[in-house]
This record gives C-alpha cells, sequence and structure tokens, in this order.
C-alpha cells in the first residue's frame, strides 16, 4: 500500500481527537457522578427517568399529605377523647341526679355541675385547630359549627349547627382520599335517641307512677318494614271490677296510617271503659309489653317490647315514635331541666324526674356509643395512614433506587475506562511522535 | 552531434523531474493537491544502415495522479457527514437543555402540582395559595424559557441559510469562473492538462458540497454542478444565485430561493435540498425543532387547559366560581402569501377532546370546492365538502374565509402554546379550592341513606348562574323519599319552609347518580345516595357559601398531575400525563439526537476511509519525493557526465590534428 505523508498526519490526529472526546466524556461522567450527561447518550432511559422523578416526588408529596393527616385525625381525636371523659361524668351527674332522695339543693347543685359541662362539651365542639379552623364544621373552616348556650336549650330550642356535613379530604395515595374531618352535625347531632329505633316518651298529662324503659328492639328487620310507626300505649282502669283492673291499649297514631285511631289489640277504635271483652291487655308492673299478636288479636308484630313499672292511672299514656337524631346538647339540656324542674315530695314530679333521667342515661349511652364509633373511624384512618407510610417509604426508596440504576455512574467501571484511555491515549501519542520523527530527509 | 542532444535532453528531463518533486514537497500539505509526475519518452530514433539508433528522452507531460471514483465516493460521504455534523451541532443544543435538572420542565412541572397538594392540604392558607401561585409563574417562565431557547435555535436557523446560501454563491461564481479558466488554458494546448487548476476546481466542489450535497457531470472541459434533485448550480462559465427568502406559507422562517429568469426568487422545495450543512439545518427544523417546539406547546396548552376546565368547576375564596387560571394561547393560523381569495377561517381548540391534539401542522387549502386538510407530520389528508369540522382537538370555523380555487392556510395548532402559556389568576383569594356545591343529610332522617359530597361537572349549567351573586345554587335542592321509600320527589329548596315540587315518583337506585334524571332533568353536578333510606328522609344540596375549608377542587386539580390527559387515540383514549408527553418529547430528541450522531460517524468513518484511498494514489509521500529528488539528481549528474565524454571525444578529435 501507498502510503502519503499527509495520511500519517491525518490518521495520527483523528486517533488523537477520538482518545480525547472519550477521555473527556469519562472524565464528565466521573465529575458529575452521572451515567447520561445528554438524553443522547441513552434517551429511553433518559426519559424514564423523568418519570420516575415525578413518581418519587408524588410520593414525598404523599408524605406531606400523610403528616397533614396525621395531625388533623390525632386534633380531632384528642378533643372526641375528651368529650368521651365529659359524657362518662355527666352519665355519673345524671345517676346521682335521678336519686329520688336527694334534697332539692343537692339536685340543684348536680345541674349547676352539668351547665358547667355542658360548656366545657360546648367547647369542645367548638375547638379550632393550629391554623384557626374550626375542627367540627366541616368546609366551613372560618365558621364557629355551634352557637347558643345551655339557656337556649332550656328554653326549647336547639343548639343550633352552623356549619355543613362537608368532610375534608386529603389524597394519601394514588387511589385513597382519605376523610380528616367529621362534621359537627355527625359527631354530636346525628344520634339516635332511644335505643336507637324507636324513643319512649311519656305524656305530660300523666298522673300516676309508671315509668317506661328504653323499649327493645328484638327483630330489627320487623321494625324496619313498618309502614307506620308511630304508637300510644293507653291505659285504663275498670273500675267495676274488684279490685280494680288496668288494662292497655296500643294505638296506631300515625296520621299517615289508614287505620289511625284504632287499636291494635283489636283492629277497631279502642272501646271506653274498658271491660274483660273490650280486647285491652291486663297491665301488670314489671311484665313487658310486647308488640305482638297474642290469642285472638288480629296479627301485627312490631318486632319489640318495653316495659313500664310503676302504677299507671286511667288516662296516662305512653308513646313509641321512630327514633330520630337528638344531639347530645338537646340530651344534656333536657337532663339539667328534668333536675332543675324536679321538685322533692312531689310523686307525680318525682315519676316525670325518675322517666326524664331513664330517658338522659338512654341518650347519653347513645351519644357515647357515636362518639366512640367516630373515634373508631379515626383510629382506622390513623391505621391505614401508618400503613400507608410505610408503604410509601418502601416506594419511595424503590424510586430512589431505580433511578440511581437508570442514571447513576458506576464509578468502578468507569475509573477502570479512564485509566484505559489514557493508556490508549499514552500509546498513541508515543507511536505518533514516532512514525511523524521517520524522514528520509533526515538521511541525505 | 547527437551525442550532445541526448545529454542536454536527459539534463532538461532531470531537471523537470527536480522541479516537479520539489512542487510536490512544497505542496505536500495543500488541500485538494494530487501529487504530480512527469512522464518521459524516447526521442525518435535516427535509422542508419545499422539500424535504429537512440536520439535521447524528452518529457511528454507533467500529469497529476488522481481517482476520479474515489473522489466521488470522497463527496458523497462528506456530504452526509457534514449534513450530521451540522445537525448534531443544532440538536444538542436543545438536547441539553430538555433533560437538564436544573433548566428542564420537569422540576417545574413538579414544582406546581406541588403548589397545588399544598393548597389542597390547607385551603384557607394564604401563604399555600400564595406559593402555588408562585410555583405557577415558574411553570410558566420555564415554559417560556424552554421555547425561548427553541425559538433563538429557529432564528439561528433562518441565519445559517442566509449565511449557506452566501456562501454556496460564492463557491458557485468561482466555479465558474474556474471553469472560464480552465477553458481558456486549454484552448492553446489540448494534449496538456491545466493540473493545479483542476485541482483548485476539484477542491472547490469538494468544499462546496460540505454545504449542500452537489452531483457533477463533466461535459467537455466544463464541470457542470447540480444539486438537491438535479437543480442546476453550475453550468459552464454560468451560474444561478441562491438567496435565503421568506416562506410564501410561513413567514416566520427562511427557506431557499433560487433567482432563475426573472428576478424574483422561486422556493425551492425542502425535500429537493439535501446533504451538506445546509440539508442538515433544514432537515434539522423540519424533522427535529417543529416536531419539539410542536409537542413542547402541546403540554403547555393541554395544561392550561385542563386545568383552566377544572378550575371553572370550583369556587374560591370570595365564594365566586373560579374563573381560568391559565391564559391559554390559540392555534396559530398563517396565511399563505400567494392566497387570492379574502377573509380567513378561524381556528380553535376543541376544550373537551384536548387529549387528541397530534403536536403537528396542519394545511388547510382550497381544490375543486372542496376542503382538504393535511396532517403535515404524517401527510395524512381528509376532505370535506364544507366546514365546521372538528379534528385532533381542533376546530377549524369558515369564519369570513371566501376561498379561490388553491388558496391555503397553514395551521400550527401548539407552535407557539409555550411562547404565549400565561396566568390570568393573580389574587390569591381566587384560586378555586372549593366545590361550589355541598350536600347535606337531614337530622330528622331514620333510614341509613347516605349522600355523597357531589362532583361538579358543568358550571355553565343555568343552575350557577346566579352563583358569583347569591352563592347559592337556582334552585336549591331537596330531595325527598316518598311513602313506602323506592321512590323520591325533587323539591326547589329556595324556601326551606316551603319547598315546591320540581318532579316527583322518581325510582330510587342504591348508588345511582340523581342527576340527569330520566327525563333529562339536570344541574350541572352529580350526587349519589346510596344505603337504605326511609320514607321522609331528606337530603338537600345547596351552594358552597363559606366553604374556605373545602378542598374538593384543590384535590382534582392535583389528580391532574398524574392522571392520563394526553396523547389519545380513538379506540385506547388518553394515554400519557404531562410528564410522560414531556418525558416522550425529551426521548424524541435524545434519540434523533443519538441516531444523527450514529449516521454522522459512520458517514465521518466512510469519508475518513475514502479520503485516505484517495490520499493513498494522490497524495504526496515526502520519503518517496526525497528518492526521486535523489534519482533524478543521479540523472542529472549521468547527463552531464555524457556531456563531459562527448567534450571529451571531440577534444580527441581535435588533437589529432595537432
Amino acid at each position: 500500500m501507498r502510503v502519503s505523508t499527509g495520511m500519517i498526519f491525518d490518521a495520527g490526529v483523528v486517533a488523537l481527537n477520538r482518545q480525547s472526546a472519550k477521555m473527556l466524556h469519562l472524565q464528565q461522567q466521573v465529575a458529575t457522578g452521572r451515567r447520561i450527561l445528554t438524553p443522547s447518550d441513552d434517551p429511553v432511559n433518559a426519559a424514564r427517568a423523568l418519570e420516575v422523578t415525578q413518581s418519587r416526588d408524588v410520593v414525598a408529596q404523599f408524605k406531606d399529605n400523610h403528616n397533614n393527616a396525621n395531625s388533623a385525625l390525632g386534633l380531632a381525636e384528642a378533643q372526641l377523647s375528651s368529650s368521651n371523659d365529659l359524657l362518662v361524668r355527666i352519665r355519673e351527674l345524671a345517676v346521682q341526679g335521678g336519686n329520688s332522695s336527694l334534697t332539692g339543693d343537692d339536685r340543684r347543685s348536680v345541674a349547676f355541675e352539668l351547665r358547667a359541662r355542658f360548656e366545657e362539651l360546648l367547647g369542645i365542639a367548638n375547638a379550632t385547630d393550629g391554623s384557626g379552623n374550626y375542627i367540627f364544621s366541616g368546609y366551613m373552616g372560618s365558621t364557629k359549627p355551634f352557637g347558643g348556650t345551655v339557656d337556649d336549650t332550656l328554653a326549647g330550642n336547639e343548639i343550633v349547627y352552623q356549619g355543613d356535613d362537608g368532610q375534608r379530604r386529603l389524597q394519601v395515595s394514588p387511589t385513597r382520599y382519605m376523610e380528616i374531618s367529621d362534621s359537627g352535625n355527625d359527631v354530636f347531632k346525628r344520634i339516635r335517641n332511644g335505643n336507637g329505633y324507636f324513643s319512649t316518651d311519656y305524656a305530660k298529662t300523666n298522673s300516676g307512677t309508671a315509668v317506661i324503659d328504653a323499649g327493645s328492639i328484638m327483630d330489627t328487620t320487623k321494625w324496619n318494614a313498618l309502614a307506620n310507626r308511630k304508637f300510644d300505649i293507653a291505659f285504663s282502669i275498670d273500675d267495676t271490677a274488684l279490685p280494680p283492673v288496668t288494662y292497655y291499649d296500643i294505638l296506631d297514631v300515625d296520621p299517615n296510617s289508614p287505620t289511625v285511631g284504632n287499636s291494635l289489640l283489636t283492629g277497631a277504635p279502642p272501646v271506653l271503659p274498658p271491660t274483660a271483652q273490650s280486647g285491652q291487655r291486663v297491665y301488670e308492673s314489671g311484665q313487658p309489653i310486647t308488640f305482638k299478636s297474642q290469642g285472638s288479636e288480629p296479627a301485627f308484630d312490631l318486632g319489640g317490647s318495653v316495659l313500664i313499672n310503676g302504677d299507671p292511672a286511667a288516662g296516662d299514656s305512653f308513646s313509641i315514635r321512630p327514633s330520630t337524631s337528638q344531639s347530645v346538647f338537646s340530651t344534656i339540656g333536657k337532663l339539667i331541666g328534668a333536675l332543675e324542674g324536679a321538685t322533692t315530695g312531689n310523686e307525680r314530679s318525682m315519676t316525670s324526674l325518675a322517666n326524664d333521667v331513664g330517658f338522659s342515661l338512654t341518650n347519653l349511652d347513645q351519644a357515647t356509643d357515636n362518639i366512640l364509633r367516630i373515634r373508631a373511624q379515626i383510629g382506622s384512618r390513623l391505621g391505614e395512614v401508618e400503613s400507608l407510610s410505610n408503604v410509601n417509604e418502601d416506594l419511595g426508596l424503590q424510586y430512589q433506587q431505580t433511578l440511581s440504576q437508570l442514571q447513576d455512574l458506576d464509578y468502578a467501571k468507569a475509573i477502570t475506562d479512564l485509566t484505559r484511555s489514557q493508556t490508549d491515549l499514552d500509546a498513541a501519542q508515543k507511536s505518533f511522535s514516532m512514525i511523524s520523527r521517520l524522514s528520509l530527509f533526515d538521511k541525505i | 552531434m547527437s551525442i550532445f542532444s541526448i545529454g542536454v535532453g536527459g539534463l532538461n528531463a532531470a531537471q523537470m523531474g527536480i522541479m516537479t518533486s520539489g512542487h510536490n514537497i512544497s505542496n505536500a500539505s495543500t488541500p485538494g493537491y494530487s501529487r504530480q509526475s512527469i512522464s518521459q519518452g524516447t526521442n525518435n530514433a535516427i535509422v542508419t544502415g545499422a539500424g535504429f539508433v537512440g536520439q535521447g528522452v524528452h518529457v511528454q507531460t507533467v500529469k497529476r495522479t488522481y481517482d476520479e471514483y474515489m473522489a466521488k465516493q470522497v463527496l458523497h460521504a462528506e456530504a452526509g457527514a457534514s449534513e450530521m455534523d451540522s445537525y448534531t451541532t443544532q440538536i444538542s443544543q436543545i438536547d441539553n437543555l430538555l433533560a437538564d435538572v436544573s433548566s428542564g420542565l420537569s422540576p417545574a412541572l413538579a414544582g406546581f402540582f406541588k403548589g397545588v397538594q399544598d393548597v389542597a392540604a390547607n385551603p384557607s392558607s394564604i401563604p399555600g395559595r400564595q406559593s402555588m401561585l408562585s410555583a405557577s409563574s415558574l411553570l410558566t417562565e420555564r415554559f417560556h424559557a424552554l421555547d425561548d431557547k427553541m425559538t433563538e435555535v429557529r432564528l439561528g436557523v433562518n441565519s445559517y441559510i442566509a449565511n449557506y446560501t452566501k456562501e454556496i454563491n460564492v463557491y458557485a461564481s468561482q466555479l465558474a469562473d474556474i471553469n472560464q479558466r480552465i477553458m481558456i488554458a486549454r484552448t492553446g494546448i489540448s494534449t496538456q492538462a491545466p493540473n493545479d487548476l483542476l485541482d483548485k476546481r476539484d477542491q472547490m466542489i469538494k468544499e462546496l458540497n460540505q454545504l449542500v450535497r452537489v452531483t457533477t457531470v463533466v461535459q467537455g472541459e466544463d464541470v457542470n454542478v447540480f444539486f438537491g434533485k438535479g437543480q442546476p448550480l453550475v453550468v459552464g462559465a454560468q451560474y444561478n444565485t441562491l438567496v435565503a427568502m421568506v416562506s410564501p406559507e410561513d413567514q416566520e422562517k427562511f427557506v431557499v430561493g433560487m433567482i432563475g429568469e426573472g428576478s424574483l426568487p422561486i422556493a425551492v422545495p425542502e425535500s429537493q435540498v439535501s446533504g451538506g450543512k445546509l440539508g442538515g439545518i433544514l432537515a434539522f427544523r423540519s424533522q427535529t425543532l417543529d416536531k419539539a417546539q410542536n409537542y413542547l406547546g402541546r403540554v403547555a396548552v393541554t395544561i392550561a387547559q385542563n386545568f383552566n376546565d377544572q378550575h371553572n368547576l370550583g369556587m374560591d375564596l370570595t365564594g365566586a366560581l373560579g374563573g381560568d387560571y391559565f391564559k391559554v394561547p390559540p392555534p396559530n393560523l398563517k396565511q399563505n402569501a400567494s392566497n387570492t381569495g379574502s377573509g380567513a377561517p378561524t381556528v380553535a381548540f376543541d376544550t373537551a377532546n384536548m387529549a387528541y391534539l397530534s403536536g403537528s401542522d396542519y394545511r388547510l387549502s382550497f381544490r375543486s370546492g372542496q376542503f382538504q386538510l393535511l396532517r403535515l407530520a404524517d401527510a395524512q389528508a381528509q376532505t370535506f365538502a364544507s366546514l365546521p369540522q372538528t379534528v385532533d382537538g381542533i376546530q377549524i370555523d369558515l369564519g369570513d374565509w371566501v376561498p379561490n380555487e388553491n388558496d391555503s392556510f397553514l395551521i400550527e395548532p401548539t407552535r407557539t402554546g409555550a411562547r404565549n402559556l400565561g396566568i390570568l389568576l393573580s389574587d390569591t383569594r381566587s384560586i378555586a379550592a372549593a366545590a361550589p356545591i355541598r350536600t347535606s343529610t337531614a337530622l330528622i332522617n331514620s333510614g341509613t341513606g347516605a349522600i355523597d359530597a357531589g362532583v361538579v361537572v358543568d358550571t355553565a349549567n343555568p343552575s350557577f348562574t346566579n352563583f358569583n351573586v347569591t352563592g347559592q345554587i337556582a334552585p336549591p335542592v331537596l330531595i325527598q323519599f316518598d311513602h313506602p321509600p323506592t321512590t323520591y320527589s325533587l323539591y326547589d329548596n329556595t324556601d326551606p319552609a316551603l319547598p315546591v315540587l320540581i318532579q316527583g315518583n322518581i325510582a330510587y337506585t342504591a348508588g345511582a347518580d340523581v342527576f340527569p334524571t330520566a327525563s333529562g332533568l339536570d344541574y350541572g353536578y352529580r350526587i349519589k345516595i346510596s344505603g337504605v333510606p326511609a320514607s321522609g328522609d331528606q337530603f338537600s344540596v345547596g351552594g358552597d357559601i363559606t366553604g374556605i375549608a373545602d378542598n374538593r377542587n384543590a384535590m382534582l386539580l392535583g389528580a391532574l398531575q398524574t392522571k392520563s390527559t394526553m396523547n389519545a387515540s380513538v379506540n385506547v383514549g388518553p394515554t400519557a400525563s404531562y410528564q410522560s408527553a414531556y418525558s416522550q418529547i425529551v426521548s424524541f430528541v435524545g434519540s434523533k439526537s443519538s441516531e444523527v450522531q450514529a449516521i454522522g460517524a459512520s458517514q465521518q468513518t466512510l469519508a475518513d476511509q475514502s479520503n485516505s484511498i484517495l490520499q493513498q494514489v494522490a497524495g504526496v509521500n515526502l520519503d518517496e519525493e526525497a528518492a526521486n529528488l535523489l534519482r533524478y539528481q543521479q540523472a542529472y549528474q549521468a547527463s552531464a557526465k555524457i556531456l563531459s565524454i562527448a567534450t571529451k571525444i571531440f577534444d580527441e578529435i581535435l588533437s589529432l590534428g595537432r
């Protein structure tokens, strides 16, 4: 092969350039610690690295959200825990106040403490978080959720909820939006009164000493299936018998019912005064009054029963109504009202007090259950946040690893490569200077 | 006597040999120089009785050693290599930019959505809202910065085209001149070649070829030079002038024009210009820059439009419906300079189908009474008898266009999307983090029915008409379950004391949307009731006035980050999030860049090899020339000896007479 002098120089320069470029690239990689200096080095992985970076950022965002959710839920939980303690104390006070042997002063002092507890509970319901937003006002963070005082309740007015039913949420995983607040309505107001299915009450005109309990449900499907659920238990006395016999009747009093006013026991309007043949049942104190047809009565089954103790007077009646929501404030207010309105020594007043305290205890239990239910929900949300945090942490680590694999430099390999190309460059330089020195002109 | 002439002939030949070697040595590193050598021949012999007596030597010609075939190979490879080289120089400017940890779009995009999430975590916090606004302006600034760089590169392409065409003109005129000089040089002695002029011409073609790929045709003494697909550049002593001219179709870009018969330049189609630096720069613009800038703009307009759409469904801190957050840059419409009709069509985004934006440009032309829409990226054409039409997320309306035959418009839906993206919102309170409706469950309810928080789908619905004034939807709705609770009725709850029946006897399905009702009643939001409500149970929907801790809309805004919102196809729907659509640009530019570098390297190797083979033949080897020098020196000495011997012989003869 013929070789021109230009070729020797050109080839030498090209080889030197190539080696230098390679070394520069390696040096940049080593200096930055990055395998991919520009996307063209590895287009697919460069683009993938960007996407993984976003995933990692999203995971970091979830971590922030977890912290926020944790603090919001923790704050609510602390408030609810205090209200639980309060309700326990209020229940104790109710039991104490219901004792018929108390003097008027004793009851007033119980009522006095209840008023203080009431204010305390209202304070909890109106609690704010670190940034001044009300915890239990739904979406309306700047609106004080509960207005009014205990006297409003005593005057028969509700403590009005001024927030809304909104539940604040935070995104805690790609698909999970976690509730981080509960509305005041749900916590303090949407509490079923009575036994949760029906509530019992006594007529204000009652003159006997009968006291009704909250009743119990044996078959919830039967109760729920009823189209009309308003009933009265009406007492009457057959004075012609000796001794006089007390009868009771179960009346349908739902204005929507086609049989309104009829007795369930006879299927016809009640016959008064009662006789052994007029269809009413005979009352015995302390025996359950079951809402189910017996003997020759027309078939009916409400799925429940109540217990009445004491001696009702003729014309006394008790009402059975479907449960509705009764706020914990209204429950406590009614209790205070009952305690303050009771007169020691007056039998009728004492009977009302016994009834009212009974109802209050039932409704306080309902309120406690409701708060416990919400605390359980918060607890499970906190647990979920914790387990999501763990998953999140693993995920973040994994993304970080993937990212590292995608774009970080293998130093051992890079340094080896650098050393080798240094040797290569060295050899190229030496051989070039050797071959370029050869010239015939030196010899002639 | 003939001994003298033989000696002198020998001397002359050796001298010429030394001169030629000297010429070679001194031009050893002249670009394009081909080594020359003398070719010697014997003089005509004299016929004598004893036969033919040789009469010495003469130099027939000085020839250059050149390989025409290899030279063509070099031209071919070099045009490719220099095309890829200029392509690489340009593309590396945006390649480095896009994926950079600090200057790319990704960190700004992540920062922006972090701002949104911060507002979602703390919807009433003014500092949180402020940081979201700052992150938004960072995002738009980053779009602007990326686009500025691309626009700068685009302007650079224009000036490169102007410079390259000027350089090409210089070569063309010089080639025409050299053709002329070679013809003149040959006119006297047609058998001898003007070697150095030929070398110069070949070198010039080689240099011209690095600007734009040329083909040569030898015609007599002339070399005619053509570029592209047979556009004549130099014909004999004539040459055509190229200019950089504004494209008639797109007034923002330069194309190559040729000044023909008249003095008006005519645009040379870009597909006709290939190879060399000029070809590289044109290919870079049409294959990479246009696409990258369109794709970047597409990400910008899609984010802006999606964000606005969701923001419109929210309610801000003042209790008003969310306004537009971003300024969405409209599609570009460019009129062809040669249009003869009047007016122009109107082009807008089909906001419901932003996911279908293709990132391509389109040419809308009017031919034979029909509208033809050509998607330039894949040359797919659609023909319509009339407008308006909706294609790939853009809506084309006739507007006031009165088209004449062959009139056309260039539509660039997303070219300036990144450049013109803006923020319309400046008051932190105007960020619509809340949803404008809220639902509630009546306390009297005895069933287990529950209503969800509801989703707003259309605030243009008449029920939101007075929202900004009253903060209330019209009408607020009360849903009451009938007796038995298998059906429910809708009431207008404007006066809660006296609800007015809107529609009754609607069958209840747990978990089903209440709206739109079977009869089509729709208030622009969706609510669901689930569970077992009891008769008389009530649920209500109203305005979310003062719902400052409500973050429902902010969460939906934040969810846009990872939602598939782009790259939709008809059967699959959207397939890419903003980040993956952006990564797609990075990987596209990266792959193209690495592809161009690889092709460039192989073309360069090919060019080096061909050059080396040509150099093997035509290059000067100094050792060889040194040997030649020695050879001619000895020949000279020997010829001189002949003369001295001839003189001696002559002296012998003269001495005889003494």
